[in-house]
Parts: structure tokens; C-alpha cells; sequence
């Protein structure tokens, strides 16, 4: 394990050229030797610096979960399934238009637009869908914008690059939308705060969305390519399980395909991801199994309560309690997520106390190895 | 640039070599002259198109060298006397012709062809010793030793050619072509020239036709037969001479610019009682009885010539065949490694050289002396790095081709050319290039990596070429790769000049060498009509024109077309002002921190962007920025800007 800082170089050597690029986009946009093009992170010139925060904020470099714990939390890292929790619970959007182009409930959409008309943040980075049905970042000033990013794309692209991409002086307050990956980054990011870019302390709200995997970005828009027209795609799904499909919504055709040749497609460095449930963000969610149209929530900061509970004073979100199997099977299938992670990993370094990335205390790790993977768990 | 017609004849006047020898071509009567450009051969063609319209002579840039000397020989085949200039690249690319036009013979008037060499290829691709043509083609070959045998050679080699029905070649080298020396002017005949292609059919016509190579033994026979009356002429060419004692202690054989320095090394160890120079000025065929006159004068013998052994191996070859009884000399040059056979020829190697055989003491300057001479520019002269000028659209075109092709990720890589844009092998291009071969080279090469995928081959290949590169080799295989389904793109880098070698016309441009409108062939409609996708962007765009390049690339097959436009830029500072002004804001330039680390500075590199190391900013040089604008798209930060000035 590398604890040390280093440079563009090395960020090459050690992670984008070993396939452990999450394409969250904390190296991208803050300087110009780096780019994201097509799904794939490049290196257009060599910076020659031997420090840079491409390597810094990488989540695949060494990260203290401690020290990010901390920031977020004011607690170090438990190691616990679904982390850090304040209050689980089911919700949706109140309104009906929101729920419709949102992926399940439209609570993200929801509280986003919330937060931008209640003053709370001036603009949220967000996905929205380029012609090609690729990701792609942008910035949404209102709750129509936001609407205009509602709906899943399971191809990871680089969220973080459109938080980079803010002018350093911007005073924007900020939401954002990540993935587990992105959110320990953007962690990162808190914890020792760039010089030189837009400033951390306006990130007011991040929203995590739950994680298994991810897919790659070019080898599955080739899919895509291949076996769907994508300009027709409407919506992207992967329903709970056990329904173990990956659907193409097609108008108002719904084309499925089994999820175990989708899962071909999915990022190699998922595989070493610990987190499930977006653990080091505001608030986090996901879809309800068994449910539809609503989402588990995880609130875990006060900003996230705070919204939360303005949202359901407002009639912005209906809230209802997470039945109790729910949360022991969210609970087992981020355990799974964990367990997997650690062992895939042990295997990759082949030494027990080498865990890449993962800077944890000794007692942490005895506690990870010592989960097994029994169940099958998350799509 | 001097008058090189002036009316003076007996005067003495100032000229480079390549003057001289332009002079010389008009003392000689000629009436067409064709070239294309190359160091150290342009400006022949170049001076003499200055006087063409008053003396009444054409003149051409050609699209190649082999056009050049095959319009050339049609002058000659017409009755009128004609010069064919290039550097020894060029000469390679006309071979095939040359070893036909020596079976055929020539017309009735002469036709010369001057080539220049670049020992230590000062500005070309290889230093190829154009010599040995002479001897594996049988053609007659004149070299000058000084710059008035530069004038004068011209018009005794137009009068070989008639007088023996063959082509003849005159070399020079840099150090003669470029240097600057005295010479006493001719006269310039008034001759009105009369062209006409006579058909006669009779084997004993003066020019019987058809012209043509066959029989070729028979012709190839005849032309032995004509060196052969060559070498009995130049036996007593007063181009050849002998200065020194009668028997002295070392013979220099020696010719070109090896001849001035024979001269200083023997007046610097003064030592002109011991040693004698041979200088030879007719190097083929070689007046052989002369040679052994002065072989057999000297026991040691030392060759003293640019590049190859040429004249050593000859006369080792040539002494070989003499009789047991005559004298065996004791023979020193490149083969004993007293000079080297690659690079320049210096004074100082030629006086190390005689030095060490005749073991002469001599210190050539003390110590200190280099160290001086060093001190000397330090404070006056800018250190610079090898890089296009200022506000080139080149630095634009690669900065765009290496974001492409990174972006691409696939590992591609430029094939280069000969122009200007060579420097992209360096930081000039951002280390784009990866081949380097000779003109046109770049493309062929594209062609053959274009079929390699079977093979497993998946990177893409950028082609990039210039204008005149393009019209000159570029065309053929750019019409291989569209019909054999290559797949490569092909940059052309469209600045509208031969900016290289001093802004030739070229087919693509407005005027002829003689100052006349030009038919214009456009390229892209060439390009299209071979059938090859064509996109034309502006350098200077660097978003679009990355998008274009990027896009081409990933077109993954066939031939297409990418033309970069825009004026060379010292061709543009000539009509036009500044069209920015250009600043840098200190407070936003990021300097070494993270997020930039000088990335105009250290990676861009414009000249006209100088890093201020104590204030940890970059500021701009205002005397040498162009104002071109394109460093304010590259930097990150919006630090430097550009202001349309109205
Ligand atoms: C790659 C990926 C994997 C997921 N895996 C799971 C899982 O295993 N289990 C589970 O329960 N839920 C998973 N989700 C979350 C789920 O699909 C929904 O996004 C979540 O439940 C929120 O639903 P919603 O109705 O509130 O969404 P919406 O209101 O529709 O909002 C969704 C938000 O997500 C953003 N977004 C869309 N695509 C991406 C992306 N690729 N990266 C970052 N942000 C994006 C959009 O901009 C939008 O703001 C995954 C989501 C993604 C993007
Ligand atoms: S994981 Fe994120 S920070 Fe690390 S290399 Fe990939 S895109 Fe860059
Ligand atoms: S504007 Fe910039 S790139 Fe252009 S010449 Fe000036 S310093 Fe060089």
C-alpha cells in the first residue's frame, strides 16, 4: 500500500493503466493534462509535477476512510454495512409528474429541486443523457433542469469533472449527485480542499445513489450500439431483485436482457469497491425491493435531515417507514458488497495486510476479512 | 542579393556560390531553367527567375526534380540550353531518368545539371555524396574549388555536353553553394533562342529520332566510347592543376571545398616545400595520366574530399591495374581513418590528418582559444530552442494532432515529411513524429501500416505532409491508399508557401517563377477527385480542428484528407498587422501549481511565451509574439487573452 501523494504519471501506472479507474473524474477538469474522452480517462501531455491532486483525490489511491469518515461524519470509519446512518426510511416524490421521469420514486429529483427553490444551493451537477444515451455531466439552475437529469445510466462517467469544471471563484452553494466511488472522492476532496479549484466549502449537498457495479462506459455503448438503436432509449432499468433483468425502455416497449451477460460490461475496478450505499454523502438511495416507485433513503448528515424533513413538511416527498425485512436485506446485500471487495482484493495484492487503497486500522481489517460471501445480494 | 546579369563583364564582384553558378549558366547562353527547391541548391533557380523576363529565358519551379529535368531535356532535345538544379535528395528521385538520357543521349544544345550535396546535412535528411552517380551512370561530373571555377565551370560543361552528345553534372557543396567570394564576371551572350524538335530519321543526323534508349548494350557500348574522349579532354582541363614542390613528401589529391582547406593547412604548418596539392576539378571521368604523373612523384599520397572516398577509392582502384613496375604508394585518407568518411570536412581535421602522417607537431590554437570563442555570443545570442517561428500554424496543427490522437488512446502516431514541419520529431511538434524518412516517404509509409490490421495492427497513423510536399510526391500515394482501402488519415499542412527553402511557388499557389499568374490546382479538388474523404480546417481553431482530426481517426478506414489552412506566418507579417493584442493576467496564471505547471512554457513552447522564473509567472515577449492568439486557447486558466485590435 502507497500512501505517499504523487503525480499524473503515477496515476497511470498505478491505476488507469491497471484497470482501477472509476472514471469518477477527480483527476479531470481541474488542469489540462488530462481528459475524459469516450468513457476512457487520457493523458494529453505530461505535467512533470511529482505531486497533483489528480492522485490525491483518485478514490483508488490510498484514502484514509478515517479522516474522510470524520469530515463527514465527526466519526471514524465503522466498517459497518450500510455505514454512517441517522434514519432509513421509503420515499417518493409527492409530485406525480417527478415520479414519472424519475428512475423509481424521484426522490433525488425531488429534493434537488427543493433544495434549488428553497435557496439551500444555487445549482446541482448532475447526469443528463447526450443523444448517443451516453452520461454526461451538467449543471441544473432549476427544477425543470433537474427533471431534464432525472432517470438512471448505469455507464459511470465522470461526475466529479463537472464540479472540477466550475470557475475557482465560482460562489455557487452546490448539490451534487454521485455514485459511492465519486462521493469518496469528492470526500477527499473535503478533506484536504484544493488551492486552485472551485471551493469545497460550496458543496453543500450530495446525494448518493447506491452502487453495485457500474458499467464501462465504451464497451457497453458498443453493446448498445449493437443490439439497440440507442437514439430510441428512453429510460435505462435494472429492476430489484430477483427479477435479474437489465431493460431498454424503447418507447413504450421495454427490451430485456438477461443482467448476467450485461454484467460482462461492467467496470473491472467495481470489483474492489467497498461501498454499496454511497456511505460518505448527505443522503443516499436507492430502489425498494419488492416496492415499486418509491426508494430506500439513508439520511446520514444534518444537512440531510434538514432536507428531509423540509421535503416532507412541504408534501415534496412522501415518506414512509422502510419495512424491516427491507433494511436486512439492504443491509446483507452491502455486507456481500463488502466481503467481496475485501477478498477480491487480497487475492489482487496477495497479502492479507495489503489492501490497496483501503486505509483502514488493524482492527477494521481483521473485521472485513473475517466476512464471508454466502448470499447473493444487489443486482 | 546581387544583379547576377549585370552588364560588367572583367569586374570583380561579390556572389554566393549559388550565384556564381547561376552567372554561369547565363555566360553559358542557357535558355530554360527547371528546379524544385532544396538546400543548398535554391537559390540558383531562385536568382536566376529574378533576371529570366529581361534575358528572356524560362524558368520553372517544377512540381518534382524529375519533371524538372525531364522539361529539362525536352529544351535540350529542342536545341536550347538547359540547367536542372536540386539538392542530392532530389538527384536520387531522377536516377531512373538519368540512366536512360545516358543511352539516349541529348539534343543538339547542352543540358547541366547542378546538384547540391549537404555534408553534414545541415538542412536535409542525409548527406548522400551525389559523386558516385557519375561513375555507375557514365556521366561526365565537375565539382568547383573555388567560386569563380563556380561561374566558369557552367559554360565549359555546357560545352562538354555538345561537344560529346551527353548530359553532365556539376556538384557543389554547401561550404561553395552558400559562402560568399570574389569573382571576375563574363559576358552574357545575346542569343535568341530558336526551339525546334527536328525528326530526322537518318542514324547519321546529328540527333537522329526517335530518342530512345535501345538498343541498350550497343547504347551503353556508345557511351563508354564517349567518356573514354571525355577523359582524353579533361586530361588537360586547366580546372585540374598541381601547386608544390616537384617531388614532395606528401601528395594532397583533393577537390571541391577540400581544395581551399589543403590550401590553409599547408600555408598553416608552413609547409609548402613538402607537400603538394593535386586538385582535380573534373572528377568523372578522371584524367588518369595526369593522376599517375603525380602519383609517381610522391611516395605518400593523402585524399583530401567531402563525404565518401570517392576520388581515394577510384585512384586505389585505378593504381591497381599499373604496371608492377611502377611506384607503389603509400595511400592515407578516410580508409585509415586520418578523415572521416560521414560529416563535413573542417580545416582543423585536414590538419590533424596531414600532421599525423607526416608526423608535423602542431598545436592549432592554445586552450583557451574554444572557451573564448564560446564567451564571445554569450549575452548577444538567445539561446533557442529548434521550433517553429512564432505564430506557425504548425505548432497549432501538431498541438491539435497529439490532443487527437491521445484523446483517440489507441497509441497512434505521425509519419513525417520533409518541410519545415520535420521539427515535429521534437518538442517543436510535441514529439508527434515518428518516422522521418525522405519526401513523400511519410505517405507510403501510412500506406503500408494502413494494411496491417489483418496482422493484429490497431493504431492509428497520421500522414502529415506539407503543400509542396504534397504536389511534389504525395498525390501517387494518396491515390495507392484510396484504391487499395488503407486505412490513414493524411494531414496536409496547407501554409501556401515552400516556407522551408524561401517560399517557392508551387502549384498551389498564385504565381510561376517568373512572376506570372498561375493555374492554382486546388488540392482539396484533387483529393476528392481520387475519391478520399476531405475535411479543411484552420489550425488556428484548435477545438475544430481537434474535433476534425479526431473524427478522421476514428473513421478507422480508408484513405481521407485532413488540410490544415492557413498562411505561413512570415509570409502573412508581411502584408498584414498584429491582429491581437495580446496579456497575460499574473494574478491568474497558475505558474508551477497544480493545474497547470506552465503548460504554455514548458509543453506549448511558442517563442513568444517566456516563463519569468522569479516572478513564477509567464509573461509575453512582446517583440517576437506574432499575436497569433493560439496560446490563449491552450491556457487553462483564461490567463492570457487576446484583444482584437481594430
Ligand atoms: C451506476 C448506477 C448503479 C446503481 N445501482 C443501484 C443498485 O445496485 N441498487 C439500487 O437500489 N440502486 C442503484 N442505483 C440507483 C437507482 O438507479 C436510482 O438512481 C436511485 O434509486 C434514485 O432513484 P430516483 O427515482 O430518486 O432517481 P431520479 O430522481 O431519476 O434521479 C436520478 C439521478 O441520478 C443521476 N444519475 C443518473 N445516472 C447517473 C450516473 N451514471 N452517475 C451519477 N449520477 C447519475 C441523475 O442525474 C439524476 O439526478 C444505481 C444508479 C446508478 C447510476
Ligand atoms: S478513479 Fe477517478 S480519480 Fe481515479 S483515475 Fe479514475 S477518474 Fe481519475
Ligand atoms: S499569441 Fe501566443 S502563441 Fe501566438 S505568437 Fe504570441 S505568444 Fe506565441
Amino acid at each position: 500500500m502507497v500512501t505517499k501523494t504523487k503525480g499524473i504519471g503515477d496515476l497511470f501506472k498505478e491505476i488507469i493503466d491497471k484497470g482501477l479507474c472509476t472514471v469518477c473524474g477527480a483527476c479531470v477538469g481541474d488542469c489540462p493534462y488530462v481528459v475524459f474522452y469516450r468513457g476512457k480517462i487520457r493523458m494529453l501531455d505530461f505535467c512533470n509535477r511529482t505531486e497533483g491532486h489528480c492522485y490525491e483525490y483518485c478514490p483508488r489511491t490510498f484514502t484514509d476512510l478515517d479522516a474522510i469518515s470524520n469530515k463527514i461524519h465527526g466519526t471514524s470509519y465503522t466498517g459497518d454495512e450500510i455505514g454512517t446512518v441517522k434514519e432509513v426510511l421509503m420515499a417518493r416524490a409527492g409530485d406525480s409528474k417527478t415520479r414519472a421521469k424519475a428512475q423509481y420514486g424521484g426522490t433525488v429529483s425531488a429534493l434537488l429541486s427543493l433544495a434549488l427553490d428553497n435557496g439551500v444551493i444555487d445549482a446541482a451537477i448532475l447526469s443528463k443523457n447526450t443523444d448517443d444515451k451516453l452520461p454526461s455531466g451538467f449543471v441544473a439552475r432549476s427544477s425543470a433542469q433537474v427533471l431534464e437529469g432525472a432517470g438512471s445510466n448505469y455507464m459511470a462517467y465522470p461526475a466529479l469533472e463537472a464540479l472540477n469544471g466550475m470557475p475557482r471563484d465560482s460562489k455557487d452553494r452546490l448539490g451534487i449527485v454521485v455514485t459511492p466511488c465519486q462521493a469518496i472522492a469528492l470526500a477527499k476532496m473535503k478533506v484536504s480542499p484544493p488551492s486552485q479549484r472551485v471551493s469545497m466549502e460550496n458543496v453543500r449537498l450530495s446525494i448518493g445513489l447506491f452502487c453495485t457495479w457500474a458499467l464501462a462506459y465504451d464497451r457497453f455503448f458498443e453493446f448498445i450500439k449493437n443490439n439497440v438503436s440507442p437514439a430510441k432509449i428512453k429510460k435505462f432499468d435494472i429492476p430489484p431483485p430477483p427479477a435479474n433483468r437489465f431493460d431498454f425502455y424503447i418507447g413504450k416497449e421495454v427490451e430485456s436482457f438477461p443482467l448476467d451477460g450485461i454484467r460482462n460490461y461492467r467496470m473491472s475496478t467495481c470489483a474492489y469497491c467497498l461501498d454499496m450505499t454511497a456511505e460518505f454523502t448527505d443522503i443516499s438511495l436507492g430502489s425498494v425491493e419488492g416496492i415499486e416507485g418509491w426508494n430506500t433513503v439513508i439520511v446520514r448528515t444534518q444537512q440531510g435531515m434538514d432536507i428531509v424533513e423540509e421535503a416532507k413538511k412541504k408534501g415534496v416527498l412522501e415518506i414512509k417507514e422502510l419495512p424491516a425485512q427491507n433494511l436486512v436485506h439492504l443491509k446483507d446485500a452491502a455486507l456481500i458488497k463488502k466481503a467481496r471487495a475485501v477478498q477480491a482484493i487480497v487475492e489482487r495484492t496477495g497479502d492479507k495486510n495489503d489492501l490497496m487503497y483501503l486505509g483502514i486500522s488493524d482492527n477494521l481489517k481483521g473485521k472485513l476479512l473475517s466476512h464471508r460471501v454466502t448470499a447473493q445480494g444487489g443486482h | 542579393m546581387p544583379n547576377i546579369d549585370m552588364d560588367a563583364p572583367g569586374s570583380n564582384q561579390l556572389f554566393i556560390g549559388n550565384e556564381a553558378m547561376a552567372r554561369g549558366a547565363l555566360e553559358a547562353g542557357i535558355g530554360f531553367a527547371s528546379a524544385y527547391p532544396g538546400t543548398p541548391s535554391s537559390e540558383i533557380l531562385g536568382s536566376l527567375s529574378e533576371v529570366a523576363k529581361k534575358r528572356d529565358i524560362y524558368v520553372e519551379w517544377s512540381v518534382n526534380e524529375k519533371v524538372a529535368i525531364e522539361a529539362g531535356a525536352a529544351a535540350s532535345f529542342a536545341g536550347v540550353r538547359a540547367l536542372v538544379a536540386m539538392k542530392m535528395n532530389g538527384l536520387n528521385t531522377v536516377i531512373d531518368f538519368l540512366s536512360t538520357i545516358t543511352l539516349s543521349g541529348i539534343g543538339k544544345k547542352g543540358i547541366v545539371v547542378m546538384v547540391g550535396d549537404d555534408p553534414s546535412a545541415h538542412s536535409s535528411s542525409n548527406e548522400t555524396d551525389s559523386r558516385p552517380v557519375s561513375k555507375w551512370l557514365d556521366i561526365p561530373l565537375v565539382e568547383p574549388g573555388d567560386f569563380q571555377e563556380a561561374k566558369d565551370m557552367m559554360p565549359f560543361l555546357y560545352g562538354i555536353s555538345e561537344e560529346f552528345g551527353t548530359i553532365s553534372i556539376m556538384r557543389s557543396v554547401t561550404r561553395i553553394a552558400h559562402a560568399r567570394g570574389n569573382i571576375k564576371l563574363g559576358e552574357i551572350p545575346k542569343i535568341a533562342h530558336k526551339a525546334r524538335f527536328e525528326q530526322y530519321l537518318d542514324p547519321a543526323a546529328p540527333m537522329p529520332t526517335p530518342i530512345m534508349c535501345v538498343p541498350s548494350s550497343f547504347r551503353h557500348m556508345f557511351q563508354h566510347m564517349r567518356m573514354d574522349k571525355v577523359r582524353e579532354k579533361f586530361e588537360s582541363c586547366s580546372f585540374n592543376r598541381y601547386v608544390g614542390p616537384d617531388k614532395p613528401d606528401l601528395l594532397i589529391i583533393t577537390a571541391g571545398s577540400g581544395w581551399l582547406y589543403s590550401q590553409d593547412a599547408v600555408n598553416a604548418l608552413k609547409a609548402e616545400n613538402r607537400i603538394g596539392i593535386l586538385k582535380l576539378g573534373t572528377l568523372w571521368p578522371l584524367p588518369e595520366k595526369l593522376i599517375k604523373t603525380h602519383l609517381s612523384k610522391a611516395d605518400k599520397v593523402i585524399f583530401i574530399e567531402e563525404t565518401d572516398p570517392f576520388l581515394e577509392g577510384v585512384i586505389m582502384e585505378y593504381t591497381a591495374g599499373f604496371s608492377p613496375e611502377s611506384k607503389r604508394n603509400l595511400f592515407y585518407g578516410k580508409h585509415t581513418r586520418h578523415l572521416n568518411s560521414f560529416g563535413e570536412l573542417t580545416p582543423d581535421a585536414v590538419i590533424k590528418a596531414i600532421t599525423s602522417v607526416l608526423d608535423i607537431k602542431y598545436a592549432p590554437r592554445d586552450a583557451e582559444y574554444m572557451k573564448k570563442v564560446e564567451a564571445v555570443p554569450q549575452g548577444h545570442v538567445m539561446d533557442r530552442l529548434l521550433t517553429f517561428c512564432p505564430g506557425c500554424p504548425h505548432r497549432a496543427s501538431f498541438w491539435a494532432i497529439k490532443n487527437a490522437l491521445a484523446m483517440d488512446g489507441r497509441n497512434g502516431f505521425v509519419t513525417g515529411d520533409i518541410g519545415c514541419y520535420t521539427m515535429a520529431l521534437g518538442p517543436a511538434g510535441f514529439f508527434q513524429t515518428r518516422t522521418h524518412q525522405c519526401m513523400g516517404a511519410g505517405a507510403g509509409l501510412a500506406n503500408g501500416f494502413g494494411q496491417l490490421s489483418r496482422f493484429g495492427f490497431n493504431q492509428p497513423v497520421v500522414s502529415v505532409v506539407g503543400d509542396s510536399t504534397f504536389y511534389h510526391s504525395i498525390i501517387p500515394a494518396l491515390v495507392n491508399g484510396v484504391h487499395n482501402h488503407s486505412n490513414f488519415t493524411l494531414v496536409i499542412l496547407d501554409n501556401g508557401a515552400t516556407a522551408m527553402t524561401g517560399f517557392q511557388p508551387h502549384p498551389g499557389t498564385e504565381l510561376t517563377a517568373m512572376g506570372e499568374p498561375a493555374a492554382q490546382i486546388s488540392m482539396e479538388n484533387i483529393c476528392r477527385a481520387i475519391g478520399a474523404r476531405v475535411e479543411i480546417c484552420d489550425p488556428f481553431d484548435l477545438k475544430d480542428t481537434t474535433r476534425t482530426i479526431l473524427d478522421l481517426v476514428e473513421q478507422d478506414q480508408g484513405a481521407r484528407v485532413a488540410i490544415m489552412r492557413r498562411t505561413c506566418e512570415l509570409v502573412r507579417q508581411k502584408k498584414e498587422k498584429k491582429p491581437y493584442k495580446m496579456q497575460i493576467d499574473p494574478d491568474k496564471c497558475l505558474g508551477e501549481d497544480c493545474g497547470c505547471n506552465r503548460l504554455c512554457t514548458r509543453v506549448f513552447r511558442c517563442p513568444g511565451l517566456i516563463w519569468d522564473a522569479a516572478a513564477g509567472k509567464t509573461r509575453i515577449d512582446e517583440v517576437i509574439c506574432t499575436a497569433c492568439g493560439v496560446c490563449a486557447d491552450i491556457c487553462p486558466e483564461g490567463a492570457i487573452t487576446k484583444e482584437a485590435i481594430a
